[in-house]
């Protein structure tokens, strides 16, 4: 947005985003049009898109000299806000797009400089022919939200429509969603939709897809091959290295997004991946014995997205203060990512520079919040019979003893054995109950 | 002479960090541990749902592309892994120099814009590219040359040709090197202006500390049109000397084709140049004599003949030295991966065509007195996209928009269709740079130093002309400036740097690094352990890989002043000549004089 001078001489002169102005500096004058301002930089000097396409920044004073030119169209303002309702179903087999955020496809508009979404099954098929080929399609915008933004809610709703596709009779469902958040997503739709008898692929892109290098089209055409397999698993599909040769089919409740950038971010964790996708062939291959058949789940798929919000994650460190703990008393529920095989500063050596949070988390225990331990080197097994701390933490009540879980993991679990049963005795039942494939008794040696 | 315009487009690489990372802005390749990626690159839609054709054009290539990636000069930026870093200070302060040098007022914020290009020579699919500075001029010997505009932008990925599949393998060295890109207004006046131009600004940048210098760092291009004409790119003018020569080319090949298209509009009245269909001429060739179609055959490929009529002499007809019409549509064939064309004003005996062959074809082509023919041969399906192509070419009764790749003939061959506006849209992951009135100062003040003026005029109190003129030219000017200011002295720098590296380069000695040879023989002298004359040798033996002490005592080098000169002085009995005889690499001329009248007294 404009501000100051610049504004008040705009507004003076009747100009307005998208006009065509002309404005003298230094002997020079400048024309092009003017281009509405972001929030980043000085909101006092004008944007203009010159004919070369490219765009300069002028400061406007008082002085400044300024001409309108011609009126602009006014701007197309995309509403992909709005959620759209699902297309018709089209030819049977199809496969259920379903927006929920990030940008898988888009479209420049250069004469303003915006990318916007494209979104509805017209617009996909277009931007990736290849997914036309392999299957047709329906496509929808659940919501879209950054990825950082959702919570339990939007799990649930897209939980839901799921239910929806499935009933439609989708043959597979792709879940668009952004990257910072998506390994939680199909964590939380992993123990919401049970048994899934259709594979439910998610699938996002690390590079916007407004980017000739997106990995938006090896992704999609990858988690379309897989939502046409009989891989009938809570999924996600990214890229399996930096370059564009394959994807990997990741498990949905042991996949975490470990890398801010790279293409290659989300990695599976404690197992192998589901599956390996090759690209351009599509062709699926290394499938791990924690896939399903559609024919193994038939009949048994059950949708379960009631959630206790009221959980937190509390990643411990060396100093940490017992008042952290004691401030999470209104909780119904708290994961530690603890250091090591499962510990918190207990100061089992009494050294006089250390302090033990244990109390702490015995008074949580002892209200009733249910505590659980999960690691916060996100690889590998809980064990708190080695060690001093862990055995401390088991004598007081912190479960989660011999989990493979991640952090993010066990708080979603958490949530949701929270939210699926009464009672504190049956929650922490449900919580150590290996539902989905989240808690496993072996962990192989990966290359 | 035709009536021409021309402009002059400079890329001059900056030396220090990459534009938008932090690794290194290096004139070689590296030599370190390489990985490798494969990428594809993709058009987007834009909002009118139209493909840019430079963009389908590349697309229809369906491989990936090969990037080396040297451990030591890429990162996770070049592999497009990790957004951009905030613009290089020093290289964003060098462009304002420039600016200034230039006249050419800055922007109050400089934004970067992304301009796409999916050709494969950036890993992003686009090329971030600023504009620091609009207008400005240079004074040169036939007047005032306007400049439209100085950018700051990224360099592209180099080619590599050991990695793949032919046009798609790179190497990420220099993707992202800072390159400073400057365009003159249409303002040359004659062919040799344009040398002109390209020397003064050549000359200016030169002066500027950060830029890189070296063979391959400054890259010319040369725009030029005609009245009736059309405005034409040719990339990569290298060597100065022969700038005049392109522009003349280029206003005599638009002008030649003007003429052939003349003929051509009258033979096709309503402009519609209606070519035949593609005939299999396989089989009729198949025992030829032919190379090109014996090899295309040879391996399952065919030969594909099309009629172009009322086109007889004219695909023979010369447009650029050693370049006809038929060279012009051979261009745009070529795209399709065949090796060329073969038609029919050219000598056909050359290929080795018997005489029944060629009535065959004209007969399997119905070509009459007046019509042409043109022939390919290569795999099927490239043969008929390279006649599809071919026929594009000879429909345009006009002189085509084109980006064209400099010859070392001073000739220009077609690369592709000059992009139509260029499609750039902001890049979002670099903050905008605000410009400050005290920013733009430092800078004026620094370049006003810099300036070519002001520099040959320092040199000038320190050497005489000769010599500064060498120095001024030289890719050593910054390294000698360095020198000085450390206390050497001027003259002797100079001649080392010149003269001597010369002389020991032609000795077949490695003098790329002059900082390992001459540099710590100019230190030795300064700190007087040898004399100005054992320079020469001393730099021979740090060739070699000996160190200063070392190439001192092997090479006899060590200086003789003092009592010890005294002492020669006395023991060669005042003999100048038998002296410098025997002592003509340790001894200082200037102290024996010294000495002898000292002694003598």
């Amino acid at each position: 947005m404009y501000k100051g001078t610049a504004k008040a001489r705009f507004d003076a002169s009747g100009i307005e985003a998208g006009d065509t102005i002309r404005v003298s500096k230094a002997s020079q004058q400048y024309t092009g049009i003017l281009m509405p301002r972001p929030g980043i930089g000085d909101p006092s000097c004008a944007i203009l898109k010159l004919k070369t396409g490219y765009n300069i920044g002028i400061e406007i004073t008082k002085e400044t000299l300024i001409e309108l030119v011609s009126k602009g169209e006014p701007a197309k303002i995309p509403d992909a806000q709005a959620a759209s309702p699902a297309e018709a179903a089209p030819a049977a087999g199809f496969v259920s797009f379903i927006g929920c955020g990030g940008t898988i496809a888009s479209k420049i508009d250069y004469r303003l400089g915006a990318v916007n979404p494209a979104i509805t099954a017209g617009e996909l098929v277009s931007s990736f022919p290849e997914v036309a080929r392999i299957t047709p399609i329906r496509s929808k915008m659940l919501f879209s939200v950054f990825s950082e933004d959702m919570n339990a809610y939007h799990w649930q709703q897209i939980a839901y429509d799921i239910e929806d596709q499935v009933k439609d009779g989708a043959e597979g469902i792709v879940l668009m969603h952004g990257t910072d958040t998506m390994g939680y997503s199909a964590a939380a739709i992993s123990l919401m939709v049970q048994n899934p008898q259709v594979p439910i692929v998610f699938v996002g892109a690390q590079r916007s897809s407004d980017r000739g290098s997106s990995d938006n089209r090896v992704n999609v055409m990858c988690a379309t091959r897989a939502a046409k397999s009989d891989i009938a698993n809570v999924s996600l599909c990214m890229h399996g290295s930096s370059s564009d040769d394959y994807c990997y089919l990741l498990p949905g409740t042991n996949v975490r997004k470990m890398h801010t950038s790279r293409r290659d971010a989300f990695q599976s964790i404690n197992r192998p991946p589901l599956a390996r996708i090759d690209y351009p062939s599509g062709r699926i291959s290394q499938v791990s014995q924690y896939a399903r058949t559609r024919k193994q789940n038939a009949g048994m798929m059950k949708i379960a997205p009631d959630m206790n919000q009221n959980v937190a994650l509390v990643y411990t460190y060396p100093g940490i203060k017992p008042d952290i703990f004691n401030s999470l008393s209104n909780y119904d529920g708290v994961v530690i990512a603890g250091t090591g095989l499962g510990h918190v500063p207990t100061n089992a050596n009494s050294d006089p520079y250390s302090t033990s949070v244990m109390s702490a988390i015995k008074s949580l225990v002892d209200s009733n919040v249910i505590v659980a331990m999960a690691p916060q080197t996100i690889f590998g097994r809980i064990n708190m019979n080695i060690y001093t701390a862990g055995r401390m933490l088991l004598d007081i009540g912190v479960i989660g003893n011999g989990c493979d879980w991640t952090p993010d993991m066990a708080f979603v679990k958490l949530m949701w054995s929270l939210g699926q049963v009464r009672g504190h005795a049956k929650a922490k039942a449900l919580m150590l109950e290996n539902v989905a494939g989240e808690i496993s008794e072996r962990i192989e040696l990966e290359q | 002479m035709t009536k021409f315009k021309a402009g002059l487009e400079i890329h001059q690489r900056l030396s220090g960090t990459k534009l938008f990372c932090s690794c290194p802005a290096s004139a070689s390749d590296s030599k370190s541990e390489s990985q490798v990626l494969h990428r594809y690159l993709h058009a987007v839609k834009s909002e009118l749902g139209a493909h840019d054709k430079a963009a389908e054009f590349e697309q229809s290539k369906s491989l990936p592309f090969t990037y080396i990636v040297p451990s030591d000069t890429a990162c996770l930026v070049e592999c497009d892994e990790e957004p951009p870093h905030p613009f290089s200070p020093g290289a964003l302060f060098a462009t304002l120099e420039v600016c200034s040098a230039l006249k050419s007022t800055v922007m109050d914020e400089v934004w970067v814009m992304r301009k796409n290009v999916i050709d494969g020579s950036n890993t992003s699919g686009f090329q971030r590219t600023a504009v620091v500075g609009l207008g400005g001029s240079i004074e040169t010997s036939k007047g005032v040359v306007g400049i439209q505009s100085v950018c700051l932008e990224e360099e592209s990925a180099g080619i590599a040709s050991e990695a793949g599949p032919a046009g798609r393998q790179f190497r990420l060295d220099r993707l992202g090197i800072p390159l400073i890109e400057i365009a003159t207004a249409p303002d040359i006046v004659d062919f040799e202006h344009a040398k002109e131009v390209a020397y003064k600004l050549g000359m200016l940048l030169r002066m500027n500390p950060s830029v890189m210098r070296g063979i391959g760092t400054i890259r010319q291009d040369l725009n030029v049109s005609i009245e009736g004409g059309t405005r034409i790119e040719i990339k990569g003018a290298q060597e100065l000397d022969l700038i005049p020569q392109y522009v003349q080319n280029e206003v005599a090949r638009q002008s030649a084709l003007l003429e052939i298209i003349g003929k051509l509009k009258a033979s096709f009245p309503d402009g519609d140049v209606e070519l035949g269909k593609p005939v299999d001429l396989s089989g009729l060739l198949k025992s030829t004599e032919c190379k090109i179609i014996r090899k295309a055959l040879d391996s399952n490929g065919k030969a594909y003949g099309i009629r172009v009529p009322r086109h007889n002499g004219l695909l023979g007809l010369e447009v650029s030295p050693g370049r006809r019409y038929g060279s012009e549509v051979s261009d745009y064939a070529k795209q399709a991966g065949v090796r060329g064309i073969i038609h029919s004003d050219e000598d056909l005996k050359k290929y080795s065509f018997t005489p029944a062959e060629v009535s065959a074809i004209v007969h399997e082509l119905q070509i009459n007195n007046n019509d042409a023919f043109i022939i390919v041969a290569d795999e099927a399906a490239r043969c008929l996209k390279a006649l599809d192509f071919a026929a594009a070419r000879l429909r345009m009764l006009y002189v085509p928009e084109e980006t064209r790749k400099a010859n070392p003939d001073a000739t220009s061959s077609f690369m592709r269709p000059l992009p139509t506006s260029a499609r750039m849209y902001p890049e979002t992951d670099v903050p905008p740079f605000r410009v400050t009135g005290e920013l733009l100062s430092q800078a004026g003040d620094k370049a006003a130093g810099g300036l070519p003026e002001a520099v040959l005029e320092r040199l000038k109190k320190s050497l005489n002309e000769e010599l500064a003129m060498k120095i001024f030219r030289s890719e050593h000017l910054k390294l000698f400036e360095e020198l000085v200011a450390k206390g050497h002295d001027p003259a002797t720098a100079a001649v080392s740097l010149e003269d001597t590296l010369v002389t020991l380069r032609r000795e077949g000695l490695d003098v790329s690094d002059p900082t390992n040879s001459i540099v710590p023989a100019l230190e030795a002298y300064k700190d007087g352990r040898i004399a100005k004359s054992a320079i020469p040798d001393l730099a021979r033996g740090l060739c070699a890989g000996m160190d200063v002490q070392k190439a001192i005592v092997s090479k006899g080098l060590e200086k003789i002043s003092g009592k010890n000169l005294d002492s020669v002085v006395m023991a060669q009995n005042f003999d100048v000549g038998a002296i410098m005889r025997k002592y003509r690499l340790n001894v200082e001329y200037s102290e024996l004089e010294e000495a002898l009248k000292r002694l003598k007294k």
